[in-house]
């Protein structure tokens, strides 16, 4: 097969394009276009889940590393010690303690459970981005007693009655107000809401934050205990690295990459979310290929009488093969574009307009590896169902194909 | 030249045996325009069919200037058709998404001894020789059949093929374009000493012939010489 002979494939494909019939062409481009949407698009959205939910447990909840007391220990003791040892770290940003009692929250007729945390307001900047998420009031200081912060769907809305709500609330608390916690120890106290924040992860907006310093009049073990420090890490170094630093000098408490814990407490949601999106994947291929080939298959059937008079005159079957073979390219190739602009506009609105729950918030988390991967795959598809029936057609003997 | 010995075509539908062609034996010489005639079902198309090697015979041999070709495989036999042969067909069979000048052209643009230049000044000179030049760039629905039917010829012969093949080629034209057409052939044997082999069944057609063959039933019945035409 040489030049002359593809160059005469792809005039009699493209004029084919360009002056048979234009809807069906366009149809069939709109087709492909939409398989690829559809391979791509729901393995993107839980990529973007996915993504959103490990972002939020590490800005919210485990950071990078976490420490944990080591197994038969109810705190990471010697907390103070521990903290210096693990901040020297190289790699390390921050390290910062958390340690959280249960308690009651009460305001006017209200009564919520609820989860009390203590952090160090500072360090936990440098870990968590929660000091960015005040929708009203302020952030806590590290020398704050008697204030909290609290997030929105605790505070509530005073406009929704109590049996209207959909997850219980105070009421309707705003920055001021003095609420009064009951610890699980038995020790009450007052505090005026210093902030309310949203960060839309839920488990982090339904607890309320104090200082340590004020935890630590609360309950005596605060002082130089944690129930668990998140570790941030700088850039250019890896969790695993940190993770191996921190074990080879001396931390013996219990150190897991946010990868380890994932792994263990979303490893099923990532192989269900992995099978969804095989799955997809391979219905968006079965559908491409059957309607590629019905449509190749109903050009080349028609074709058959001109197919024979090509033959007739010289044309030799393999041009007649590539010809049908290149419209497919071609309608592939447009296919895929348009299905790639239409991912890319949907990806664009869901970056604006992200899919929120209360647990979540997802937009299309989409890479270039995984257009690339999806675009050949499509094409790989195109190309089977293209010259299958091309190939066939195209063997038929000179009289049959010209007396169709 | 073309040499035809003992040529059979035997068609089977189920135990039926449809003999088309049943022992035709003829010489064709270079340049000569020869006429098939026959009523239909005489076997004349099936005839012209082994001859453009549209179609293999049940029997018997051809052989066209020296080349047997029942030796010749499929892919042979497309090059053979593509640089030795030109065939015009009754209802003019054109490509319909390529304008006149593609349609013209496209033989000549798969042949490795052409360039770009030479194909261009074939198919223009083809096409100005036809009448059609300042058409080139319309589809073959803009034409009208008389108009088709000569951008079937000039496709038949921007390859300028050693013999031309015509299928009934006024079957779907009126006598004026039927005319037009036989007279593009006359001219075309006569400046370029083509050999024509062309089927048809009207009777005023052998008017144009140097020779005459007439079939019945798949047999030759007659072959004569047109004194009235052939002055080689």
């Amino acid at each position: 097969m040489g030049k002359k002979e593809l160059k005469v494939a792809f005039l009699l494909a493209l004029r084919s394009l360009q002056r048979g019939s234009r809807s069906s062409v366009l149809l069939t481009i709109l087709i492909i276009g939409m398989c690829f949407t559809n391979m791509i698009f729901l393995p993107g959205l839980f990529n973007g889940i996915g993504q959103s939910i490990t972002k939020q447990v590490v800005d919210y909840e485990i950071g990078n590393v976490l420490v944990s007391p080591k197994t038969g220990d109810q705190y990471v003791n010697d907390l103070e010690a521990t903290l210096d040892l693990i901040n020297g770290m190289p790699g390390v940003e921050r390290a910062t303690p958390h340690f959280s009692k249960g308690a009651t929250l009460k305001y006017r007729q209200r009564v919520l459970g609820v989860s009390v945390r203590a952090i160090k307001p500072n360090d936990e900047k440098l870990v968590s981005p929660l000091y960015t998420k005040m929708i009203a009031g302020s952030y806590l200081g590290d020398a704050d007693t008697g204030e909290v912060i609290i997030g929105k769907p605790v505070a509530g809305d005073a406009s929704v009655k109590a049996e209207d709500e959909f997850q219980s609330s105070l009421g309707g608390v705003r920055v001021g107000d003095s609420i009064t916690i009951e610890y699980g120890n038995g020790y009450t106290k007052d505090y005026r809401v210093k902030g309310i924040y949203y960060t839309g992860w839920s488990q982090a907006d339904s607890a309320v934050y104090v200082s340590y310093t004020d935890m630590a009049l609360v309950d005596p073990k605060a002082v130089d205990n944690a129930d668990y420090i998140t570790v941030t890490t700088k850039p250019g170094y890896s969790e695993k690295f940190v993770k191996d630093e921190l074990q080879q000098y001396g931390v013996s408490q219990k150190v897991q990459t946010t990868a380890d814990l994932l792994a263990k407490s979303m490893g099923r949601a990532l192989q269900s979310f992995a099978i969804i999106n095989m799955v997809s994947l391979i219905v968006g291929i079965i559908i491409t290929t059957v309607v590629l080939f019905i449509v190749i298959t109903i050009k080349t059937i028609n074709s058959r009488r001109q197919i024979g008079i090509l033959k007739a005159i010289g044309v030799d079957q393999e041009v007649i093969m590539h010809n049908y073979g290149f419209q497919v390219i071609i309608m592939a190739v447009l296919g895929i574009l348009f299905g790639l602009v239409l991912t890319l506009l949907m990806a664009a609105y869901l970056a604006v307009h992200p899919i929120v729950t209360p647990e979540w918030s997802a937009t299309l988390y989409l890479t270039p590896w995984d257009l690339i991967l999806n675009s050949l795959i499509l094409f790989a598809a195109s190309l089977v169902a293209g010259y299958v029936p091309a190939y066939q057609v195209s063997r038929e003997d000179i009289q049959s194909a010209m007396r169709a | 030249m073309i040499a035809i010995t003992d040529l059979q075509k035997i068609y089977r539908m189920g135990t039926v045996e449809v003999r088309a062609l049943d022992g035709v034996t003829m010489e064709i010489p270079k340049g000569e325009f020869l006429g098939i005639m026959g009523a239909s079902g005489s076997g004349k198309t099936t005839l012209l069919h082994m001859l453009g090697l549209l179609d293999l015979p049940t029997s018997g041999r051809i052989v066209i200037d020296g080349t047997d070709i029942a030796g010749l495989t499929d892919y042979e036999k497309t090059m053979f058709r593509l640089y030795k042969l030109g065939y015009v067909f009754q209802d003019y069979a054109l490509v319909p998404d390529l304008t006149v000048l593609e349609n013209v052209s496209l033989p000549a643009m798969l042949r490795k001894d052409r360039t770009e230049e030479q194909i261009q000044k074939d198919s223009f000179g083809i096409l100005q020789k036809i009448g059609l030049y300042d058409r080139r760039d319309h589809l073959p629905r803009e034409l009208s059949g008389g108009q088709q039917q000569r951008v079937s010829i000039a496709r038949a012969m921007v390859n300028k093929p050693d013999i031309l093949f015509a299928d009934e080629p006024c079957a779907n034209l009126d006598s004026e374009n039927s005319r037009m057409v036989l007279d593009l052939f006359k001219e075309i044997n006569e400046d370029f000493d083509q050999t024509i082999v062309m089927v048809s069944h009207e009777d005023w057609h052998k008017d144009y012939f140097h020779r005459i063959v007439r079939l019945k039933d798949g047999k030759v019945v007659s072959d004569g010489i047109n004194h009235q035409n052939d002055h080689r």
